[in-house]
């Protein structure tokens, strides 16, 4: 399912340099409505030059690359783009339409979750004319004619693109590989390039081109103004605060022997909850077993959707909509007795463990050849492991509340030949279990235990699934680093912090 | 890697051509034809082997109450006593019918699976005792087992063409090592050589002769390399020793995982002395010989009844040189034999007497192969319960190890953590949509801990446990391992779905067996 999204940045370096015809001049019109020339003209070129880190390699600075995408005004000194087209990035390119002046950008805030970012220009005098760019409130309506503007593949100058809304879902954006939220789907043909462009509706936004189907011909997705506003609130207090989430698994009530033995009345409302995930939003309030039937004034039917605005929406949509530190109301069928439950909502900072990351450099420690990693999905998609166990605590991270005993899973991924190591048997892609006895339970810590103050006689490193521990001598430990720094073009043997 | 496996189908429609018309007159033309070395050779092979016309039938994964369409398969037997014929165990592994055919195509008789080791692959035919059995073994001569025979030693492959014609192939016995030949891991002595073979008739498997005696069973060729994989004569001549016994109880086995000791930090860490050799045991399987004998993780074999193992797990075989050690339990003996290990433990040497047992397949959490028994399952209101085997993992395709749930994964790979409360895991592989699992078409891939209740150890559990609903209760519960979801399938509802699915062509709503 993941694979069928494209993100639409247009990567790969694309250094020419354009020859721009001067702008035409602008039309003029009533204050206030601009042009369609004018808006043109507030629908920007993004270029950026980025550096990906190396996963396999995560000593080495990573790959320089580029992309160009496509943004525009949205108020003083701010442009709205996609966050996959400035991601990773260390160089940030503004082009104002039909001009060859470039101007230095920053990235003020960055959504990966929800894949939108904010970006200012060092001088923002040259822009200072150009309209802004209005945010709409409500969807677009199913069949709605939208116009999808930027800077596409297949030519230096803008695209414009027409299409009707064909669908409106929750789904996932692709950007994170673990976030889903509203989406509208059009039949416009969106392209590499498109990203970040404005799709609009009598020239006022109704959302962000963003991504597309490799799959499919004439689809593309856009950020609907619900998600587009909640992450233009959530950084008004000057941060991002990412999304918060109930943490609750439901199982749909749809079975009458369920239902009965439930002791529930046969209206078609309720879900069951199977898990709550520990610490989350709704961990000590719900309790599996509970049966939600309410969420704030919304009655949840027995699929787990409520109705909005006339549209039958996931229930979750409740929370996509709030905020950290808001409160929503559960109601709650618990062993026969209904009651309403208050719960704060909270970010879950761990649930990342899901997403890719970005802007981070690779944690790492070397120790005489074997290379620890800790798992998250950026090593997990780099490394395609086998092991049971691994893929395993992999998915219950979370939902188990694993994040509570273990900070990282620290992996053994990799043997860097030397004297030393030669002959260890080569257990790659294997969670560490025990370092010298003692119970690993982050990088930090194993990195402790593998550079002690006084090392013991022998290293013994216990992998989970191997009945057999590793042993490595301790006074032959700096001399095989020394040999695999210098071999293996090694600066630093760890690094020990993301950013 | 049986390039030679197709062939059989279409050349049975060409030998049983012929059959309606008479053979013209001058049919003997083999019989005039010069006496030669090679043709003494031929002669003497048409003696002792027989064609094996076998039909294969498996049971269906997915669908456990119903078998896979049939298909056949033809080979060479080689017959090794009065009425007894060897072959592969890949051969008859889910034959529902056995012939034997005579060479020359002219007589056929049914024959019994009188034993079969699908780890050692190999398989003993009969014949029932009678006029039968005297009238088709007319003139035959019974083989012996040749002498082990030394590398490279000069074997015959035999063969025999549509028109009865042995065809006699003489390939160089290259290497011996221990290879698994059907079952993946099952290891035994295995000869490879090297010869260039053709296709012919009944050629899934063939016996191969060293002047005139069996000499083992070639169970794969590879046409590219021209490389036979060859069963040790060793192997045939104990497993026909063993299957002489009242009870045949198979190859033993120690029951370790074993590590090799190459490692120099790990031996001083060991403190293995650096004059032995020795392998690491990992893991003790409960309930194997080395359980009861007490063998430890972390023990280190040096030597199994005076045979040094290196630090590979190397022997040194009289005759084939480096051999694995498991030979020297798998291979040279049989359960009940004791042997004596010499072990390295906690830095002391000592020995330790073991007495080799077998444990048979399905005392395993999750089996690793299934033959000639069919899938237990359950379907209860269209739900699918079956119980945990390789070849149901494997029914994830390929690349099942990774494709496969991670739960099922997790079961084969760390059976203890199950064990205590489960013979078998129970799982629900599938629901079929019917009025009772409305809701529930998405369930699969779990396994199931309790119904109505009741905690289910295998397949009778649960079939009991549905049968032991409490009065009280209108639905059955189901409870989830690792899931904290309880499901009800309505009572009433669910039987006369159950009747209603037998209606609709299932022939069973249950197995246990």
């Amino acid at each position: 399912m993941k694979s069928l999204y494209l993100c639409l940045a247009l990567t790969g370096i694309s250094w020419a340099q354009t020859a721009t015809t001067p702008p035409p001049a602008p039309a003029t019109a009533p204050a206030g409505v601009p042009t369609t020339a004018e808006i043109y003209r507030s629908v920007v070129r993004i270029e950026v030059a980025t550096q990906v880190p190396n996963y396999s390699a995560p000593w080495n600075a990573g790959r320089f690359s580029g992309g160009i995408g496509t943004g525009f005004l949205i108020g003083p000194n701010k442009f709205l783009t996609n966050a996959h087209v400035v991601s990773n990035g260390e160089r940030f390119l503004i082009t104002i339409y039909g001009s060859p002046e470039k101007h230095q950008a920053k990235v003020d805030f960055i959504a990966h979750d929800c894949d939108l970012a904010i970006l200012s220009v060092e001088d923002f005098s040259p822009f200072e004319k150009l309209p802004v760019f209005s945010i709409g409130q409500a969807v677009p309506e199913l069949e709605s004619q939208v116009r999808v503007i930027g800077y596409p593949i297949g030519g230096e100058r803008l695209s414009v693109t027409r299409g009707v809304v064909s669908r409106i879902d929750f789904q996932p954006y692709s950007h994170s590989r673990a976030d889903s939220h509203l989406i509208v789907q059009i039949d416009a043909a969106i392209n590499p390039g498109n990203s970040g462009g404005p799709v609009l509706q009598d020239n006022k936004v109704v959302g962000v081109a963003f991504q597309g189907l490799t799959e499919a011909d004439n689809t593309g997705y856009i950020i609907p103004t619900p998600v587009v506003n909640r992450f233009l609130k959530d950084v008004e207090d000057g941060r991002y605060d990412e999304y918060t989430d109930l943490g609750v698994t439901e199982f749909p009530l749809i079975n009458p022997a369920m239902r009965q033995a439930l002791k529930l009345p046969n209206n078609g409302l309720g879900v069951l909850v199977t898990n709550v995930t520990p610490t989350s939003s709704c961990d000590g309030q719900i309790k599996p077993g509970d049966v939600l039937t309410g969420i704030d004034d919304h009655p949840i039917d027995a699929n787990g959707s409520i109705l909005i605005e006339g549209e039958k929406v996931n229930m979750h949509e409740i929370v996509e909509r709030k905020f950290a530190g808001d409160t929503v109301k559960l109601r709650v069928l618990r062993g026969g007795e209904a009651m309403e439950i208050p719960v704060t909502l909270k970010t879950l900072p761990q649930s990342r463990m899901y997403a890719i990351r970005y802007e981070e450099k690779p944690r790492y420690v070397v120790f005489a050849g074997l290379v620890f990693q800790p798992l998250d999905t950026n090593l997990f998609a780099t490394a395609s492991f086998r092991d049971v166990t691994v893929r395993r605590l992999y998915s219950e991270y979370v939902s188990k509340g694993l994040f509570q005993e273990f900070e990282d899973i620290v992996i053994l991924t990799d043997f860097l030949a030397d004297d030393l190591n030669s002959s260890l048997p080569p257990y790659k892609g294997k969670v560490v279990k025990a370092i010298n006895g003692t119970a690993v339970k982050s990088l930090d810590q194993a990195e402790q235990l593998l550079y002690p103050q006084s090392p013991p006689e022998n290293f013994v490193i216990e992998l989970m699934g191997v009945d057999r521990p590793l042993v490595l001598p301790a006074s032959q430990i700096k001399a095989a680093n020394d040999r695999v720094r210098k071999n293996y073009n090694i600066p630093r043997l760890s690094n020990l912090k993301a950013r | 890697m049986k390039p030679i496996y197709l062939l059989p189908l279409l050349l049975l429609v060409a030998c049983q051509k012929p059959a309606p018309t008479p053979p013209p007159s001058s049919a003997a033309p083999a019989a005039t034809a010069p006496e030669t070395s090679a043709a003494a050779a031929v002669a003497d092979a048409n003696l002792s082997v027989v064609r094996i016309n076998a039909t294969l039938q498996n049971w269906n994964v997915a669908q456990p109450w119903e078998k896979n369409p049939p298909r056949r398969r033809r080979s060479l037997g080689a017959l090794v006593g009065e009425r007894e014929v060897i072959t592969t165990a890949e051969m008859v592994a889910d034959a529902t019918f056995v012939e034997l055919e005579s060479t020359d195509g002219t007589r056929r008789t049914r024959a019994e699976v009188a034993n079969v080791d699908y780890e050692a692959n190999l398989a003993l035919l009969e014949l029932p005792e009678g006029d039968e059995a005297k009238t088709f073994f007319q003139n035959m001569k019974v083989l012996e087992i040749a002498p082990t025979p030394p590398l490279r030693e000069t074997l015959e492959i035999i063969q025999v063409e549509d028109n009865g014609q042995s065809l006699v192939t003489a390939g160089q016995l290259l290497s011996a090592d221990v290879r698994a030949t059907f079952l993946p891991g099952q290891l035994f002595l295995t000869y490879r050589v090297k010869a260039s073979m053709q296709s012919s008739a009944s050629s899934f498997t063939v016996p191969v002769f060293n002047e005139g005696k069996l000499a083992g069973i070639l169970s794969s060729y590879d046409s590219k390399d021209q490389i036979s994989d060859v069963i040790a004569t060793p192997l045939i001549a104990r497993f026909l020793m063993e299957s002489k016994k009242e009870t045949y109880q198979g190859f033993p086995n120690l029951g370790v995982n074993i590590n090799p000791t190459e490692d120099i930090h790990f031996r001083s860490y060991l403190k293995i002395p650096e004059s032995e050799g020795g392998i690491y045991i990992s893991k003790v399987r409960k309930g194997s010989a080395a359980d009861t004998a007490k063998l430890q993780p972390g023990d280190v074999i040096l030597a199994i009844d005076g045979n040094p193992i290196d630090r590979r797990g190397y022997y040194k075989d009289p005759i084939y040189g480096a051999l694995p050690w498991v030979q020297l339990v798998r291979g040279n003996k049989s359960a009940g034999d004791a042997v004596t290990l010499s072990l390295w433990r906690e830095g002391k040497a000592m020995e330790v007497p073991v007495t080799l047992t077998r444990q048979e397949e399905s005392t395993r959490l999750v089996p690793n192969y299934q033959f000639g028994v069919a899938p237990n399952f359950l379907i209860k209101g269209g739900m699918i319960f079956q119980e945990l085997t390789r070849p149901l993992l494997e029914a994830y395709g390929e690349d099942w190890e990774s494709r496969a749930p991670l739960n099922f994964l997790d079961a084969m790979s760390n059976p203890e953590a199950y064990q205590e409360r489960h013979d078998r895991m129970i799982c629900l592989t599938g629901v079929i949509p019917t009025q009772a699992t409305v809701g529930y078409e998405g369930l699969r891939n779990l396994m199931i801990s309790r119904v109505n209740g009741k905690p289910v150890r295998d397949m009778k559990e649960l079939i009991a446990a549905f049968g032991a609903l409490p009065l009280s209760a209108k639905a059955h519960s189901i409870e989830f391992l690792d899931e904290s979801l309880v499901i009800y399938l309505d009572e009433k509802m669910s039987d006369l779905i159950d009747e209603n699915l037998l209606q609709r062509g299932l022939h069973q709503l249950s197995r246990s067996e």
